[in-house]
């Protein structure tokens, strides 16, 4: 648990010292406060969360230490507001006017919104980093976060038109791009992994998952005579059915088919998600470089479906206790609009039940994914790697400045949030 | 006598040292008994560490300057010493109450305005729309509402009175509206369409635009009971409870969306919030509008008791969304209040027999 018994150097690897009780303790009082205070109290909370994660992580005898505040999250959010009311403003008026730019104005906010989105999580990366300390040294980000936004939205539409087929190469482009920014003081980042490997790794996985759909397309294309389908749909409703099926007999059949296989890829694709997660996290992982400090990862496939699992059990105990909570809270509902019926209290109080579940049922299911899966995830992957060239650690010179965190605030306003 | 590890903030090398504990200051001296550093007790702070560890810094220091102790006797007595070393978290805790209150009172007062502010501002800004802004309001939102309410029922037009044989009933339909229009004598333009759905229902968009549904037409039993539904929407038009509603939601998604953030999927807790909320915003809303129907009817000659016998039967639901109000003892306060200020008709029915036929055939199946 110390950091003097171990010598910088000769231990190669990283450890977490947390523990999860204790990370549950903070979630739930954080779930509490979130619900009384309408979400303000997140600002705290995910102080809380980094500050926990960042330092419970022991790298080569050292553990990171998280030094951004709540303080700062929130004026960074109240910022990020400023910036965007007039924007919200601008679009709901646009979409008024019922010329192009009305028409248009959905498509001009989705690119717009997500062009600012990629632009706001680099720079809450960038905020991230420089409250990231260790060893007495911060690490730092530069680059230009329009350039990313750019190339991360380029990326994304080439990764939508190639069916996923290009997201490897998206993933390893664009981290490439944010490692050669991020400095550990003075030592500039790199990242290595190839983007072939990951496409290796994920192509089974790639071809199980669309195979079913495109089979279904296909067939749907290939054996529907469309024509005839247009005809019948243009002729009118009376007897629709009929004229359908006298067009396309085959019609019934090949919808239960694509409907079969639309299925079976929806199935497959919730199945083989923890493996998609762990085989990207490996890679991820094994390609992170600081100056000579090299990283592999050991993350077994089977320890995420591991955390998977503890949700899955964790989130049908907590659905039993909120079955059986909602039966006393459904007994006042009812007694309420039996006593007085029709009332605007009696509406009330369901409105209001129904309310209140839902917000607990949210906080439930997204506490106890954090608890599992994403702490798990975190665990897992800082525990699986090995460091090399880490005597470099002992002569990198203190270099950067903290930045602001108006980008933390932005993601958070746009909802692209993450730890 | 190494007790600590120092970080000298400009390179990340390690150094094992002493820490002497002196009268004003911390001195952090070498192995061999070399000072390094000399820290006043007053600008020490604890910062984030994992337990059992007590990390020291320099406050407001630009150069991160790092001493880690395990020892915790040797952290008691610095904790003694320094006022800003919070090593139980007792000043953090006592800081998080803080906010906690602080946002709980953030949280009702934000609620308020929700409940109160919100309405207020709509009711008082509508009034002072222009028509030509409340017109584009209303397009807007008749570009929305036909894209829900069109089932594309297989080739029949959304709108009835298009085909031929439907033209009949249109022409009694703009009879009736032209009645209603001249003895209401409104600002703006009413344009009322018969659509082709089945619920009893009609309602008003912002700017004029009416809509009757087919299922009103077909449930009523003469042309005064048609007559009164829309002389209620009528109503909605000239008190502008729809420009008032657009401008309600508005208002609301901006100021619980915006604010309640990305840790839950917010978005579902916005669109309950406004149901809620809205739907007591309407209840005032409607009575007004009964009022003003019946009164248009009995201006316009017709039957306002019309009004109140085919609420009754459709059971007060007027707006979608309103449905919770089947069988409500509200209708039947909503039926007395009509009835109370409806006059006897003063002449026949607003339509005759042959115009009231062809207006139940609009849409022609």
């Amino acid at each position: 648990m110390t950091s003097l018994d171990t010598a910088t150097g000769a231990a190669g690897g990283v450890r977490f010292l947390g523990t999860r009780g204790a990370y549950w303790r903070l979630l739930i009082r954080g779930a509490v406060l979130l619900m009384v205070t309408l979400g303000i109290y997140r600002f705290w909370l995910v102080t809380d969360v980094r500050r926990f994660l960042w330092g419970n992580t022991e790298v080569a005898g050292e553990t990171l230490e998280y030094a951004g505040t709540p303080l700062e999250l929130l004026i960074g959010f109240l910022t990020a507001l400023a910036i965007l009311a007039p924007v919200y403003a601008g679009f709901f008026i646009a979409a008024l006017d019922l010329g192009t730019i009305g028409q248009l104005s959905g498509l001009i906010a989705f690119l717009g919104l997500g062009v600012l989105g990629q632009y706001a999580a680099y720079r809450a990366r960038r905020y991230r980093l420089t409250r990231t300390i260790f060893r007495g040294l911060r690490f730092h980000q530069d680059g230009s976060a329009w350039g990313y936004a750019l190339r991360a939205i380029l990326w994304w539409g080439v990764t939508a038109l190639t069916l996923g087929l290009a997201y490897p190469f998206q993933l390893a482009s664009l981290e490439r791009y944010k490692m050669r920014h991020t400095f550990y003081g003075d030592l500039q980042g790199r990242f290595e992994a190839s983007a072939f490997g990951l496409l290796w790794r994920g192509f089974l996985m790639w071809l199980l998952v669309l195979a079913p759909l495109v089979l279904a397309v296909t067939t749907l294309v290939a054996v529907v005579d469309w024509k005839a389908l247009g005809d019948a749909l243009a002729a009118g409703t009376d007897n629709l059915g009929s004229r359908i099926e006298g067009g396309n007999p085959q019609l019934a059949d090949v919808i239960v088919f694509a409907m079969l296989m639309g299925g079976t890829s929806v199935t497959l694709a919730a199945l083989l998600y923890p493996t998609f997660q762990a085989v990207v996290l490996r890679w991820w992982l094994g390609g992170l470089r600081f100056g000579e400090i090299g990283t592999t990862s050991s993350l077994r496939i089977r320890q995420v479906y591991g955390a998977y699992m503890r949700f899955l059990w964790y989130g049908l105990l907590f659905a039993i206790v909120m079955g059986v909570l909602s039966i006393p809270a459904l007994m006042l509902v009812g007694t309420v609009s039996t006593r007085l019926p029709g009332s605007i209290a009696a509406e009330a109080v369901s409105s209001g039940a129904l309310l209140v579940g839902y917000v607990i049922s949210a906080l439930g299911f997204s506490t106890i994914y954090r608890a599992t899966v994403l702490l798990s995830l975190w665990q897992l992957g800082a525990e699986s790697l090995h460091l090399s060239g880490l005597t470099a650690l002992e002569r990198v010179q203190a270099s950067g400045k903290p930045s602001s965190a108006i980008g933390e605030g932005l993601a958070d306003a746009l909802h692209v949030g993450s730890f | 006598m190494a007790n600590a590890i120092y970080f000298d903030g400009h390179t990340s090398a390690r150094h094992d040292v002493g820490v002497t504990l002196a009268a004003r200051t911390l001195q952090i001296v070498t192995l061999d008994g070399r000072l390094l550093a000399e820290w006043p007790y007053e600008k020490i702070e604890s910062l984030d560490a994992p337990d059992g560890l007590l990390r020291l810094g320099l406050h407001g220091s630009a150069v991160l300057e790092r001493l880690e102790i395990v020892d915790s006797t040797l952290a008691a007595e610095i904790d003694a010493r320094a006022g800003n070393v919070d090593r139980t978290g007792r000043h953090r805790r006592r800081q998080r109450l803080r906010v906690i209150g602080w946002s709980f009172g953030a949280t009702v007062s934000l609620v308020a305005v929700a409940w109160f502010g919100v309405p207020e501002i709509a009711t008082r800004l509508a009034p002072h729309l222009p028509a030509g802004v409340e017109r584009k309001l209303g397009d807007a939102v008749d570009v929305q509402l036909r894209s829900t309410l069109d089932t594309k029922n297989l080739g029949a037009a959304f709108d009835c009175g298009l085909k031929d044989s439907e033209k009949p009933g249109r022409a009694a339909l703009d009879k009736l509206i032209k009645r209603l229009e001249t003895a209401a004598a409104l600002p703006v333009t009413l344009r009322a369409t018969v659509i082709r759905r089945g619920e009893a229902n009609a309602m008003a968009l912002p700017g004029g635009q009416i809509y009757v549904f087919e299922g009103l037409i077909d449930k009523a039993d003469n042309p005064d009971e048609v007559a009164g539904v829309i002389a209620h929407e009528i109503g909605h038009v000239a008190h502008r409870d729809g420009t008032r509603a657009v401008l309600e939601a508005g208002g609301l998604s901006f100021l619980f969306g915006m604010l309640l953030g990305d840790f839950v999927g917010g978005g579902a807790v916005v669109f309950a919030a406004k149901s809620v909320l809205q739907s007591s915003y309407t209840r005032e809303a409607e009575a007004a509008a009964d009022g003003y129907g019946a009164a248009l009817m009995n201006k316009a000659g017709g039957n306002a008791h019309a009004l109140a016998t085919m609420l009754a039967k459709i059971g007060g639901a007027t707006e979608p969304g309103m449905k919770i109000l089947l069988d409500h003892p509200e209708t039947k306060e909503r039926v007395r209040a009509i009835n109370a200020v409806a006059t006897a008709p003063a002449g026949p029915p607003l339509l005759a027999a042959p115009e009231w036929a062809a207006l139940k055939r609009i849409c022609a199946k």
